[in-house]
């Protein structure tokens, strides 16, 4: 056994998760990419959140309010004390951005489920197709994290001028600008190709295996301390295409490793890349 | 539009949210796997570049009907169930009937209400693809049946382009 995570609680196995199916204190919670995965057979229990129908307002490119997380939290069965363990397709990317979207509200008890999706079908343990329904529970948001996690375009110009470190986790392509969107997702495009000046690209595949469970603490650290030679008191700011590669670079970085200081610039490329006069930096 | 499709708009647009994503479940748990001859063929050239998944793609021209031929993984069921309910809808339609399909299928269908904006735009990729796989097959197999329809494929062609820089 290697040196446990600087937070070990905010990961479980999925053996973890299947000793407590029936807990009424936790619940599980499917976060995907594709949104009919969950329909095609999901941990039994587990419900469906889903980071676009669910947690980004349908209008304004922003998260839902307190109010309607509240209220998301309630129909799906969620106390204010309520465990929150997320799991999910590719690698837990869409797991990793809902447990950053309900730590924006403040929810203290998230974890992420380690191999995610993949793993639990990959290891024959039992799925269900039977939608669960839970008595609505009286759901209080406890707090606003936001200005701790998440960082807008203004504080990342104030970030570059500062000249603090900034993680690109894109693919090298996307970083250097000779792509406009991540490989294979056309309709995540932008007007300019390259990154923002002075990050330093670090995909986000980097901390996974190819199961999709994390590398170890040791790994990591090799990446993020000793190549990024990043501290760990350091302000960090990880930004991607849409926010939700970042969010697992965010949860590597402040659960896995202990930075205190990492914000999700949950606009990121689609927002840096179309915007008029912000500086861009091309090549590698 | 064919028929068949048209049959298919028509169940899905009727349908409420959660049968809609039933039917696409169905779909995807439907697809026929690749004929053994060309599961030997999957390579980039066939490879539908426009998904995020391992897409793969045949068009087959029989006597001026089109025979497609898909492969789309499990784990992307999405996907899956657009090329799956794509193939039920078109096989055996000329190569005219399938470049008359309207290009906002995805939007006829209702999709984007179960899907949400960003993952359906991905689908639309797929009909463009096979219109442009159809195309190439009649202007390969030529001959006086197929020349209205490459005739028409080329206006089609371009009146896909003038769609996507104008979005």
């Amino acid at each position: 056994m290697g040196e446990p995570y600087a937070h070990p609680d905010a990961l479980v196995s999925a053996d973890w998760v299947q000793e407590h199916l029936k807990d009424p204190k936790v619940r599980i919670v499917e976060s995907d990419e594709d949104l009919l995965l969950y329909d095609l057979g999901h941990i039994p229990g587990a419900v469906r959140i889903d980071w676009q129908g669910d947690l980004q307002d349908q209008i304004v490119r922003d998260y839902i309010g307190a109010e309607k997380f509240a209220e998301l939290c309630s129909r799906n069965g969620i106390a204010p004390d309520t465990t929150v363990v997320f799991y999910g397709d590719k690698s837990n990317w869409w797991a990793c951005y809902a447990f950053w979207a309900f730590t924006l509200f403040g929810h203290p008890n998230c974890k992420i489920m380690n191999g995610g999706r993949k793993l639990w079908i990959d290891q024959g343990r039992p799925v269900s197709t039977e939608i669960p329904r839970y008595p609505a529970t009286k759901y209080t948001v406890a707090g606003d994290n936001e200005a701790r996690i998440r960082a807008f375009r203004d504080e990342v110009l104030a970030h570059i001028k500062a000249k603090r470190p900034l993680i690109d986790v894109r693919s090298p392509k996307e970083f250097t600008g000779e792509l406009l969107h991540m490989e294979e997702y056309p309709q995540e495009g932008s007007l300019r190709g390259g990154h923002i000046p002075g990050a330093k690209n670090v995909p986000w595949s980097r901390a996974v295996n190819e199961d999709g469970t994390f590398k170890s603490v040791e790994e990591l650290r090799e990446i993020y301390q000793r190549e990024l030679a990043l501290k760990p008191g350091d302000d960090v700011i990880a930004y991607c295409r849409i926010g939700e590669r970042s969010s697992l670079t965010w949860f590597v970085l402040t659960y896995l490793l202990g930075f205190p200081n990492v914000r999700n610039y949950d606009g990121s490329w689609t927002e840096w890349g179309n915007l008029v006069r912000v500086p861009v930096a091309k090549g590698a | 539009m064919p028929a068949a499709l048209d049959a298919i708009v028509a169940e899905l647009s009727d349908s409420d949210r959660q049968e809609r994503i039933d039917l696409l479940i169905d779909f995807a748990r439907n697809l026929p796997p690749l004929p053994d001859r060309l599961a030997a063929q999957r390579d980039a050239a066939h490879r539908v570049e426009e998904c995020q998944s391992p897409v793969y793609l045949f068009v087959e021209l029989l006597g001026g009907h089109v025979a497609l031929f898909a492969e789309a993984p499990i784990e992307a069921p999405t996907v899956r169930g657009f090329v799956s309910l794509l193939l039920e809808g078109l096989n055996g339609a000329t190569v005219q009937e399938i470049l008359s399909v309207p290009n906002d299928l995805v939007e006829r269908c209702a999709l984007p209400e179960v899907l949400g904006m960003l993952r359906v735009r991905g689908l639309s990729g797929v009909l463009r693809r096979i219109k442009g796989e159809v195309t190439r097959a009649a202007m390969a197999a030529g001959g006086p049946d197929q020349g209205s329809a490459t005739r028409a494929a080329r206006d089609e062609g371009r009146a896909g382009d003038q769609q996507r820089d104008h979005p």
